[in-house]
């Protein structure tokens, strides 16, 4: 199914839909407050982008100053050049030292390359602890949001899963009760943990360490209980300076939720007494990327999903309508580049309207590269004969103005006079669940002609 | 396998070298009242404010605040209240019952209400989070406009752990209702001296 089908779905309740719409749009309301209350916003923005841009440019050489300074700090690193490197490199740590209960926070790298169900094949418990995460895994289902990964399951869904799962007695989906039942479950599950795996959000060459962020508290939980902590990273979280994350600090939690910035922002340089650092360093398509010129900047992602709140398509489509680990705009540009058919529906999932790269704190042009996915994806890529035929009568039409005129009246003919179930037939997407506007006499080359006369 | 292919890769695909910008932080500066904008952010984030004249006041805040705590763990060296000794060989499963948890904050930041806090200040690293409610001394006069001169002030420290703590940990993941207290402290509270 492409993603207009599995919207057709996702829009079937409609309450849930207005819910869902509004939800989101109130979270880019706060971003914008957030956004407006720092001086020097935009200013940040470029700034973020030229680093990030920068790294990407010499990120060779920061790769290998980062492994250089972390090896220093005490901290084990290693490489993946893909989803199946990193699976057996994270097993391996954990076979090594025979740890068989597994906390993890939230990693949308860890997603992509399907952990979970790996290490589950191995008989290794894996808990996910982010509340969102947790609800999502014991739904068994994926996030939909990189942010708000449960932003798609009402209360009462929550409260019937926490009843089967934990045993809590039915709260009509008290947001505070079942947070806070999971809380007691997630402790025992982090005091008994062997091993935390964690994502990261930045990796600093200058210094080898590393940054995670969150607003639960849940990745220091596992990370300081569990003797050992694996981080996977993506090679495109590297930054070169710990300075810089003065600039990327601030722009994270304002573009992700409006927050000023995540609860805990924790910098991890040294493993603890007695204690082992792993950190994984993940290709996985990042270096194809690399090489497209046109596509290279969706690489500067910070991951904080303010171009999936902004989006007037996620907002009704819901994240599991894009089928990929990343849904939304940034989704959308990234996933084409890892299987072009798969994806081949994305980058339509837009109307072009380019609130998602005014919005992003990188300044990545997320719509121009949609707009030119869908050029390679057109060539590449077998279009649907309706849509391949009428662009071309389109083309023609528009390009011949007697054609254009002869094509005007004869519509507005049609849309007047024709019976209802012809105009409102299949061809006319428009049409499904909206009315078209009324059809006057005259175009407005007419209407401009006598203006001028007058 | 790993680290040679992908630098190689890198090195085939990667675009000619891109200048680092250069940072004006100029552009950032503001003439604000400092502890004015960071007792409000600490609130806006959902922390508690607590101004003493003295430290020496400090338990009797304690007492006042929290009635209840019986497990306190005090590494401030403030209060006569600590029920609770730790030391290099406490376990975080020993832990768990920690009611209260008094650390000392380095510094704040102004713009978002964050207090640095890091493991030569606190003997287990997971004591700030596994602890039921937080308490962080700080000192008025250490507070730092915005992240940008926070890293100038973190520049020259001893690199191990440390965390910039914003508020009591929370969560929006159920239908995006906001609810304090998810897996790491229940509260935050601030003391400010």
């Amino acid at each position: 199914m492409n993603h207009a089908q599995k919207a057709e779905i996702f829009n079937k309740d409609e309450a849930k839909v207005n819910w869902h719409d509004k939800a989101l749009w109130y979270v880019r309301e706060k971003r914008d407050t957030a956004a407006h209350g720092v001086k020097g916003w935009e200013h940040l923005r470029d700034l973020a982008s030229g680093i990030k841009a920068h790294v990407l440019s010499n990120l060779d050489e920061y790769l290998i100053t980062f492994e250089k300074n972390a090896q220093k700090n005490g901290i084990t690193v290693h490489w993946a050049s893909n989803a199946e490197e990193h699976n057996k490199i994270v097993n391996k740590i954990l076979a090594d030292n025979n740890a068989k209960k597994v906390v993890k926070s939230k990693s949308m790298l860890t997603e992509e390359c399907h952990l979970n169900p790996y290490l589950e094949s191995k008989g290794i418990e894996v808990v996910d602890t982010d509340l969102g995460e947790y609800i999502v895994q014991i739904a068994k289902e994926t996030p939909s949001h990189i942010v708000l990964p449960a932003i798609h399951k009402t209360k009462e869904e929550v409260d019937s899963l926490f009843q089967e799962h934990l045993g809590t007695t039915p709260s009509n989906g008290n947001p505070e009760y079942l947070t806070h039942e999971a809380r007691k479950h997630l402790r025992a599950k982090f005091l008994e943990a062997d091993a935390a795996i964690t994502g990261v959000n930045f990796a600093i060459a200058e210094t080898g360490g590393f940054v995670v962020c969150t607003n639960e508290g849940n990745a220091d939980m596992g990370a300081h209980s569990a003797k050992i902590h694996i981080a996977c990273m993506g090679m495109e979280k590297l930054i070169p300076k710990e300075a810089h994350l003065g600039i990327f600090l601030r722009l994270l939690a304002r573009s992700a939720t409006g927050q000023p910035i995540t609860t805990y922002s924790s910098h991890f340089n040294k493993p603890g007494p007695e204690s082992q650092m792993h950190i994984v360093i993940v290709d996985n398509g990042r270096t194809e990327q690399l090489s497209r010129e046109d596509f290279r900047s969706s690489l500067h992602c910070i991951r904080c999903g303010a171009c999936m709140n902004t989006c007037p398509i996620y907002r009704r489509s819901g994240g599991h309508s894009y089928d990929a680990t990343i849904p939304g705009p940034i989704g959308s540009i990234l996933s084409p580049g890892k299987d072009l058919t798969k994806h081949s529906s994305l980058p339509f999932a837009s109307t072009l309207c380019g609130s998602c790269s005014n919005v992003c704190p990188v300044k990545i042009n997320i719509h121009e590269q949609l707009y030119k996915w869908r050029q390679l994806i057109t060539k590449d890529v077998k279009q649907p004969f309706i849509k391949k035929t009428i662009l071309k009568m389109t083309g023609k039409v528009l390009s011949n103005p007697k054609l254009y005129g002869f094509g005007g009246r004869s519509v507005r003919f049609i849309l007047k006079y024709a019976p209802r179930f012809l105009v409102y037939s299949k061809l006319n997407a428009w049409g499904k669940a909206r009315e078209l506007p009324k059809i006057k006499n005259g175009n407005f080359d007419q209407w401009y002609k006598e203006k001028r006369k007058n | 396998m790993g680290k040679e292919e992908i630098l190689r890769s890198v090195r085939k695909n990667k675009p000619t070298l891109i200048p680092l910008p250069e940072i004006n932080l100029d552009t950032f500066n503001e003439t604000i009242d400092l502890l004015a904008n960071f007792k409000e952010k600490v609130a806006l984030v959902g922390g508690t404010i607590k101004e003493l004249s003295a430290l020496n006041e400090i338990d009797r805040e304690i007492t006042k605040l929290f009635p209840n705590a019986r497990n306190i763990v005090d590494c401030t060296k403030s209060s006569s209240l600590g029920t609770v000794s730790i030391s290099d060989k406490t376990q975080p499963q020993d832990l768990e019952g920690v009611d209260l948890a008094i650390i000392p904050g380095a510094f704040g930041v102004a713009e978002n209400g964050a207090i640095w806090i890091s493991d030569d200040r606190f003997p287990i690293r997971i004591l700030p989070f596994i602890t039921k409610e937080l308490l962080i001394v700080l000192e008025k006069k250490n507070v730092c406009l915005h992240l940008h001169d926070a890293y100038e002030l973190l520049s020259k420290r001893d690199r191990s752990f440390g965390v910039f703590v914003s508020g009591p940990s929370k969560t929006a993941d159920i239908e995006q209702c906001l609810v304090i207290g998810a897996q790491g402290a229940l509260s935050l509270t601030v003391v400010l001296v």
